[in-house]
């Protein structure tokens, strides 16, 4: 039997504060492999030696944080699976900077089908570069689907 | 190759379909993107190691489908800015498959050159494994 998670406690508690913060640089010929393995023409995401090479607008969605959740957050049933991602690119990231990830819990809300309530989890990295200009918003979704008691 | 011919926000009408991209999603492909993304896993580029964990073969990472997501509106529109993608990814997409991507343009800020696009991933029975909705900027 499983209890059902408390959704508002939850949030109140775990919603909104940095949990992680990371550091990550990129290779330039592994960013334009990223780029043409998904089919990308555009020649400042697939060619190095263009003058405003850059990483896909996707890129950041790739990125774990060091945490998957806050510190004493309650264990979930199961895994959980990856239920979506959204980027928000908001300028470029180029190979050999180094950038910051810091990640808080964004977002935790519920639906309710036939075979019982999923809830869902939205991790939001914000990425950084060394002056501090924002580059870009990743959310990460992971949902579970709750058992229902006996 | 770009087979970009949109330059300008005004060279996009409502409704229109982004021609349709079949996405490379080869065994190869996904571990060279694997490799590149640092998601170099078995459950998406060995068929027997997925099954060996009860998955019916091997995956397309989502992050993968987000990214042909972008790939299509920049083989669209070259110069596009995407502000936004969000995906949602409903039901798994097999390596070594065959998928379709389509797109269709949903909203259109003249003023801003704002574009909404929906975009999805179908697999050959013609079943929506991926959507999402993009936001791009276009040249006024």
């Amino acid at each position: 039997m499983t209890e059902p998670l408390d959704i508002d406690a939850l949030t109140a508690r775990y919603v909104g504060p940095v949990f992680d913060e990371k550091t990550f640089t990129f290779d330039a010929q592994e960013l334009a492999d990223f780029a043409q393995a998904c089919g990308e023409t555009a020649s400042r995401y697939t060619d190095p030696a263009d003058p405003d090479f850059q990483a896909s607008p996707t890129m950041p969605t790739r990125l774990h944080p060091g945490a998957r959740f806050p510190e004493g957050f309650p264990e979930v049933a199961g895994l959980g699976m990856d239920a979506g991602k959204a980027i928000q690119p908001i300028a470029p990231i180029r190979p050999g900077e180094t950038i910051v990830g810091r990640t808080h819990m964004h977002e935790i809300y519920t639906k309710t089908g036939r075979s019982g309530r999923m809830v869902f989890f939205v991790n939001r990295m914000e990425l950084f570069d060394a002056s501090e200009q924002q580059l870009a918003v990743s959310d990460s979704r992971i949902v579970i689907r709750e058992k229902p008691s006996e | 190759m770009s087979e970009s011919n949109i330059a300008t926000v005004a060279d996009v009408e409502f409704g229109v379909e982004l021609p349709a991209f079949l996405p490379d999603i080869s065994i190869d492909n996904v571990k060279r993107f694997a490799v590149a993304a640092h998601w170099d896993f078995p459950r998406f580029t060995d068929h027997e190691a997925a099954r060996s964990e009860g998955l019916p073969g091997a995956l397309v990472p989502g992050i993968m489908s987000q990214g042909f997501f972008a790939a299509m509106i920049h083989r669209w529109a070259d110069g596009a800015q995407i502000n936004s993608i969000d995906t949602i990814f409903r039901a798994p997409v097999l390596v070594d498959s065959t998928c379709t991507i389509n797109g269709v343009v949903t909203d259109i800020d003249e003023d801003n050159g704002q574009v909404e696009i929906d975009l999805t991933m179908l697999n050959e029975k013609g079943e929506t494994r991926v959507f999402g909705t993009a936001q791009i900027t276009l040249p006024v």
